[in-house]
């Protein structure tokens, strides 16, 4: 048993690697916050196109579906592989964007950026098609009737609305993406699991990924709870809506 | 019925959904200051019609000029692929609904003051002033910043009133705008659209209130099956009416 301890909760080596794994849990962090606001945009943007009426748009809105269905049914490894291990090779893209190295942070960080974005951008917009979808239609019937064109009817009507029934399932999106940051990793970029992963080659002991793995916890768990709050709350209001309506 | 110079005139208005035909050529005139009740029984077509007026439902075949101008852009009518000075419409026609539609995320004040601003780019003060107005006069002056949910069913529909009244539309329609009211509701929303008639708004209104229909309109329309079955002054359809349906259906209603 104290083998098993030693193993996993060495708090020694967790003491000695602290700021190490820290600061590579601070590369999450980064990473996290740069794709959510990229993502969210993204996100936002693809589930417009998906919505657009009429014939006119069937070919956008058919890429737009096949792009939302096709990054979501692929793992994103084989994203971040393709674009870390392709994207570099492309000459005829000038050097600085092939190899970015913007605002101090090394290419494999970009690559991440790019390729989590990607791959977010498809599920946050499912999430905000969700909440488009349960606006009532009467809400948008009444801004086309007072003149309104589509694109203001969307943007000062449909969607103030749409996102206040999203917060829950838009923050379980973020809790995963945090965590999918990790797969940063295999394009060696040096964040949490990169840098316990080596302690952990050297020492033979897993007290650093161990490490890791808490540091995510701190913020994942609570946001967790956050959700379920968010869920009652909504609940409670739809249910007080409903009464309103009846009577 | 025909009119010199109809406020609107719909010809031959033909609209299905999918298999079912739904208005079967619809003919109506409207003059100005003209006040026009339709009745008919539910599923009689009458509130598609309505919706047909301002495009909400666009009719597949017949023409609709408003204040003398087509606003069928082309290419014709009957061929499904027409399309509609919509701007054109809304801009002189409102609509209040059955479910009122206002903005459940802006207070009274804001549903009035939205459109103003974002369509006819009024100033936040102007806009303001307007909505302020129209909301004294619908007996709300004192429900500016409330939210929606937080008013009664009369109230949020007084609301939709001013609301749509704020872009000085020259027509107004009123689909079923009671049905959805508790009983002791409807007084205050009926004697809201009776001020607005008696001021010369030109309104086109589908109800159930007969008693409404029979104060107000210059004229009322019965409706069955996508047809119009009837037609004349309220005197003469409420109360002594021609056809077999119409019959029937205020015998039905008038019956409670």
């Amino acid at each position: 048993m104290s083998e098993f301890f030693h193993q996993y909760f060495d708090f020694t080596i967790m003491g000695d690697h602290f700021s190490e794994v820290l600061e590579g849990f601070f590369k999450n962090l980064l990473l996290f916050a740069v794709v959510v606001l990229l993502a969210l945009m993204w996100g936002l943007i693809l589930a417009l196109i998906r919505q657009l009426p009429g014939k006119k748009f069937a070919p956008l809105r058919f890429l737009t579906i096949a792009y939302i269905d096709v990054l979501r049914a692929i793992p994103i490894l084989i994203i971040l592989l393709l674009i870390s291990g392709g994207i570099p090779y492309l000459n005829f893209i000038p050097k600085d964007i092939r190899i970015p190295h913007w605002f101090g942070q090394p290419d494999p960080f970009w690559y991440s950026v790019l390729g989590l974005t990607m791959v977010y951008g498809a599920y946050m917009a499912e999430v905000y098609r969700a909440g488009i979808e349960a606006v009532p239609g009467g809400q948008f019937e009444a801004a086309r009737s007072l003149g309104m064109s589509y694109g203001k009817a969307m943007r000062h009507v449909v969607v103030p609305q749409a996102v206040t029934k999203i917060p829950a399932p838009m923050l379980n999106e973020m809790i995963s993406l945090l965590k999918d940051t990790t797969l940063a990793s295999v394009v060696a970029l040096g964040e949490a699991v990169l840098v316990s992963r080596e302690i952990l080659a050297e020492t033979f002991n897993s007290s650093a990924v161990i490490l890791a793995g808490v540091m995510f916890l701190v913020i994942t768990l609570p946001a967790a709870r956050l959700v379920d709050v968010l869920i009652k709350r909504n609940q409670a209001k739809v249910t007080r809506g409903a009464h309103i309506e009846v009577g | 019925m025909t009119l010199a110079d109809p406020m609107i005139k719909l010809e031959g208005i033909h609209k299905r959904f999918g298999a079912l035909e739904v208005l079967k050529g619809v003919d109506l005139d409207v003059g100005r200051g003209e006040v026009v009740c339709i009745l008919g029984p539910s599923g009689s077509g009458k509130s598609t019609f309505l919706r047909c007026v301002n495009l909400l439902e666009p009719p597949e075949q017949g023409n609709i000029y408003i204040e003398g101008n087509d606003i069928c852009k082309g290419p014709g009518s009957g061929t499904g692929e027409q399309s509609w000075k919509l701007d054109f419409v809304r801009q002189r026609v409102g609509i209040v609904f059955q479910q009122f539609n206002l903005f459940p995320h802006k207070t009274a004040l804001q549903n009035v003051t939205l459109a103003q601003e974002k369509v006819l780019g009024r100033s936040g003060q102007e806009a303001r002033a307007k909505a302020t107005q129209l909301l004294e006069r619908v007996g709300l002056g004192d429900k500016l910043d409330q939210y929606p949910e937080r008013l009664s069913g009369g109230q949020q529909q007084r609301v939709a009133i001013a609301r749509a009244l704020a872009m000085d539309p020259h027509v107004m329609l009123f689909d079923e705008v009671t049905s959805a009211l508790d009983p002791e509701l409807v007084k205050e929303v009926l004697d809201t659209m009776r001020e607005l008639a008696e001021e010369g708004m030109t309104m086109i209104v589908v109800t159930h209130e007969i008693g409404f229909a029979r104060e107000v309109a210059d004229r009322v329309i019965f409706m069955d099956q996508g047809v119009i079955v009837e037609e004349g002054p309220p005197a003469e359809v409420l109360e002594s009416p021609k056809e077999e349906r119409t019959k029937q259906f205020l015998g039905l209603v008038l019956d409670r």
